[in-house]
């Protein structure tokens, strides 16, 4: 035990209101949340949050602009972690500051938890009450651990066994972005192109839906996001010719409700005449089927693997859609619509309100499924509600969610593909000698396939007003093979070798300015930097490196203020959460694989791991430390084998 | 710039089309043993069905796969047309371009989970394997696996043919072996002298070990 017994700050969030009233100290978190609770009308982003710089710490390079805020809906209590993003906006922020700039230090591994799978670990846990909720890569074990008994025994485990065919056609490794909460149950997706629902307090299967045909290259590796009655899923299999879509399921019984595919007829799109694009040449009739040549669009892909975001107000889901399908652009001349693109969608419906390709006829891979964090900014001069989208391409898109304007367009990371986002149109403008041609060797393409920034998401902050996420700084030589649609097999055609862009390094965490579209500070890593990021009112960000480092970083600095090498290397999302014993917990997955493997040729790169760490103040929590400690209870772990070694 | 590849394609759908025809020719002749070609496979052909997936329970081990070779192997001309089809059937999307791996396993170490010999690799590009790996029958004529294995064989990391027990076991060229592990064995005796070069062969041009043998990595 420390010599220092830290007070524990639990965050009720009855408590934060009547603070919020009145401690002006509190920051902008509980006046927004005063702001959404109690004031139905309240229009977000006309306020000088003054609060968030009366901490004392001044911010490296203060925005000259009033900060953005974001409305933090389902409004889930300050304590708990309930889905991946944590919130409707993806915000991935977190209102607990008992841990802090000042004391983040003294951080130690309080308990840890192997679920005995070996692929990539891309997940959030999930906390609800006295219970920790884990979803694994392939085979796809659910766990609930109980965190109030020491040893946070495991209270069930529940083993869906889906079938071996899908790992291999999986693209990227057989990893899973983790599960969702929803009225008594988690929801997830298996490998096998199945959701599945388990009791949240059994662990018994409620329903199962298939939703594909692994057979024919058709996995699932997002994580499903829940808004009302309903969870909205998609595929991936962009490298496999898959046929993308995002689906409505009905949260009780698992049936589907509706399905948009990124490609094809308006009818299958589910475009109508409420469809209004803000850009000329993305208006028109069938345009997901026009925009290729005969017959390629149904094998098109458009993939929906990754994040999705929720406006109430506007009762709209944003979410991207990946790379277009073969990877060899020679083969589907024209703009391959909807893929590598963002689509704004009613969340009751499912027909789409505007979209906005990011790459017309995308010749890298750039996908554009990356999260879309829904800010309220004040954008010359005036309130707009706005999306802020970290794409492959390596541009920061702020994107009025209203209607699909680009307000602004700037790299963030190192590119050399276009010249810049013309805003009067929208377009690209990509740099000829960049396109490449069949059986051509072109080098230096940057960034390559996995972007400037892939899937793992980013994290917003009010006190700061800034957004920090994991970067890559790397480069690709590229040789196109035309393919053949063979279904069950790849439709790809990219050999590549990629490299580390100027610098060497290829990682970095940065802060950006969503409103200037500029870099605030950032951190150079060596190694890739693929793991979600977390902002807290304890102004820190936190976030993990492909060689195993978790960091804890001042979000107004960047100074990274505390670090520790983990078992493996972590492409997790961290989370952090209030225990039954009212401390505050930081977890984080660690395990690499996913597209971290690019890199794993490095020397230092780790090897494949299984392990959630768990971090408190001095390592403090029922789980560890003098007395008698002993498991108790529970159920044994689940057979982690399927597939995987343990039978023919 | 256009010409190459218009033609490229051209020649890609047309050899899918000589496929399909090809595949569309062969006769059922009862299991699965039928589509391997006479001609390519010369007379070991209808043996290939017989060779087991796994061990042998209770005997010394099946006489087939000492006997069943590649027509193909080390011709250089076939081993150019199997790296052309490993790439157009989109074998490469997988395996990867220098077949080292992916979303499929790495084709150049010697870390073979269904065996490393010839006719097992024919096997499993034939028959598929459960974990993603397709069926390509019959959409492959078996003169056409031949020479993918053929390319897979140049690579370095299969078993000699004749070794299939030896790849079983995990035996490599030029290790040690106990002598009481010795007495259990049946291979040397029948692999014989030309299975003895071939090994020499395959430790000169294998790869070096990897520390990863997984399925999974690169996006």
């Amino acid at each position: 035990m420390s010599a220092e017994q830290e007070p524990v700050l639990a965050f009720d969030p009855r408590i934060e209101i009547d603070a919020a009233r009145s401690r002006t100290a509190f920051g902008a978190f509980g006046r927004i949340r005063l702001c959404c609770l109690l004031i139905a009308t309240c229009v977000h982003g006309t306020t000088s949050w003054a609060g968030a710089a009366s901490t004392g710490t001044q911010p490296a390079a203060p925005p000259a602009h009033a900060l953005p805020t974001a409305d933090f809906a389902p409004g889930d209590p300050a304590g708990e972690w309930r889905s991946q993003a944590r919130d409707y906006a993806n915000t991935r922020y977190s209102p607990l500051r008992a841990i802090d700039t000042g004391n983040v230090a003294r951080l130690r591994t309080a308990w840890s938890f192997s679920d005995g799978t070996q692929n990539g670990h891309e997940a959030a846990p999930l906390v609800l009450g006295d219970t920790m909720y884990l979803v694994t890569p392939y085979p796809n074990l659910a766990y609930a651990l109980d965190l109030s008994k020491p040893g946070a025994p495991i209270k069930w485990s529940y083993a869906p066994a889906p079938t071996p065919v899908a790992i291999g056609k999986a693209c990227c490794d057989t990893v899973n972005r983790g599960g969702a909460y929803a009225n008594g149950k988690i929801i997830y997706n298996l490998l096998d192109a199945h959701t599945v629902a388990v009791d949240a307090a059994t662990g018994h299967e409620v329903w199962r839906t298939r939703m594909g045909d692994a057979t024919r290259g058709e996995t699932m590796t997002m994580a499903p996001f829940v808004v009302g009655n309903k969870v909205y899923v998609g595929n991936s299999g962009g490298e496999m010719g898959a046929w993308g879509w995002l689906a409505a399921l009905d949260v009780d019984t698992g049936k589907e409700l509706w399905r948009a595919y990124s490609t094809g007829t308006d009818r299958q799109v589910r475009i109508g005449t409420d469809f209004k694009p803000y850009y000329s040449w993305m208006q028109g009739k069938d345009l997901g089927e026009t925009s290729w040549p005969a017959g390629m669009s149904k094998t098109g892909s458009g993939a929906v693997w990754a994040w999705i975001s929720y406006d109430p107000e506007l009762n709209l889901i944003y979410y991207g859609t990946s790379n277009p399908g073969p990877r060899v652009p020679t083969q589907r001349p024209g703009y391959n619509l909807w893929t590598s693109a963002v689509f704004a969608r009613d969340a009751t419906t499912g027909m789409a309100k505007w979209a906005y390709q990011f790459t017309p006829h995308d010749q890298w891979d750039y996908d554009g499924v990356n999260e879309n964090i829904l800010l309220d900014i004040i954008f010359d001069g005036k309130p707009r509600k706005v999306l802020v989208h970290f794409d492959r391409n390596a541009f920061a898109y702020t994107i009025d969610r209203t209607n699909g304007e680009v307000l602004l367009a700037a790299p963030f990371a190192y590119q050399n593909w276009s010249s810049g986002i013309d805003l009067e149109s929208g377009m690209p403008e990509v740099v000829p000698e960049m396109q490449p041609k069949p059986g051509v060797k072109l080098p230096n393409v940057c960034p390559p396939d996995i972007g400037g920034k892939d899937w793992q998401p980013s994290a917003f902050s009010p006190r700061t007003g800034l957004v920090y996420a994991g970067i890559f700084n790397i480069c690709m030589d590229l040789t196109d093979h035309p393919q053949s649609y063979i279904p069950g097999t790849p439709y790809d055609g990219m050999e590549m070798k990629r490299y580390p862009a100027p610098g060497g390094n290829w990682g970095e965490f940065m802060a950006w300015d969503p409103v200037a579209g500029k870099k605030v500070w950032s951190h150079k890593e060596r190694f890739m930097t693929m793991s979600g990021a977390l902002a807290t009112a304890g102004d820190l960000v936190f976030y993990g490196t492909a060689d195993g480092w978790f960091r804890a970083l001042d979000a107004r600095t960047g100074a990274v203020l505390w670090s520790q090498k983990l078992g493996s290397g972590v492409i997790g999302q961290p989370m952090t959460y209030i225990g039954p014993d009212k401390r505050q917990y930081v977890a984080v997955y660690s395990g690499v694989g996913g597209a971290a493997m690019v890199s794993s040729s490095m020397p230092g790169f780790p090897p494949r791991g299984s392990t959630l760490y768990v971090f408190s103040l001095e390592g403090d929590s029922p789980h560890g430390g003098e007395g008698e400690l002993e498991t108790r209870g529970g159920a044994p772990a689940a057979r982690s084998d399927h597939g995987m070694g343990g039978k023919p | 710039m256009t010409a190459q590849p218009r033609s490229a394609v051209a020649a890609a759908l047309a050899l899918l089309g000589m496929l399909v025809l090809l595949g569309a020719c062969q006769r059922p002749q009862g299991g699965v043993t039928s589509n391997v070609a006479p001609a390519a496979a010369s007379t070991d052909g209808d043996k290939v069905a017989a060779v087991p997936l796994g061990d042998v329970a209770g005997v010394a081990g099946s006489t087939y796969t000492e006997t069943i070779r590649n027509p193909f192997t080390g011709d250089p001309q076939a081993i150019a047309q199997g790296r052309q089809m490993f790439v157009s059937m989109n074998c490469a999307g997988c395996h990867g371009y220098d077949a080292k791996g992916g979303m499929g396993p790495n084709l150049t170490d010697r870390y073979w989970r269904y065996n490393g010999v010839p006719v097992s690799v024919y096997k499993s590009i034939y028959e598929g394997r459960p974990q993603g790996m397709p069926a390509w029958n019959p959409s492959l004529p078996p003169q056409v696996i031949w020479k993918l294995v053929a390319y897979i064989e140049s690579l370095g990391g299969t078993a000699p043919a004749g070794a299939y027990e030896a790849s079983l076991r995990g035996d490599r060229p030029g290790d040690n072996v106990a002598p009481e592990a010795q007495s259990t064995s049946t291979q040397p005796a029948s692999a014989g002298k030309d299975s003895a070069t071939d090994a020499t062969d395959a430790t000169a041009a294998a790869s070096p070990p990897q520390a990863r043998p997984d399925a999974g990595g690169k996006p």
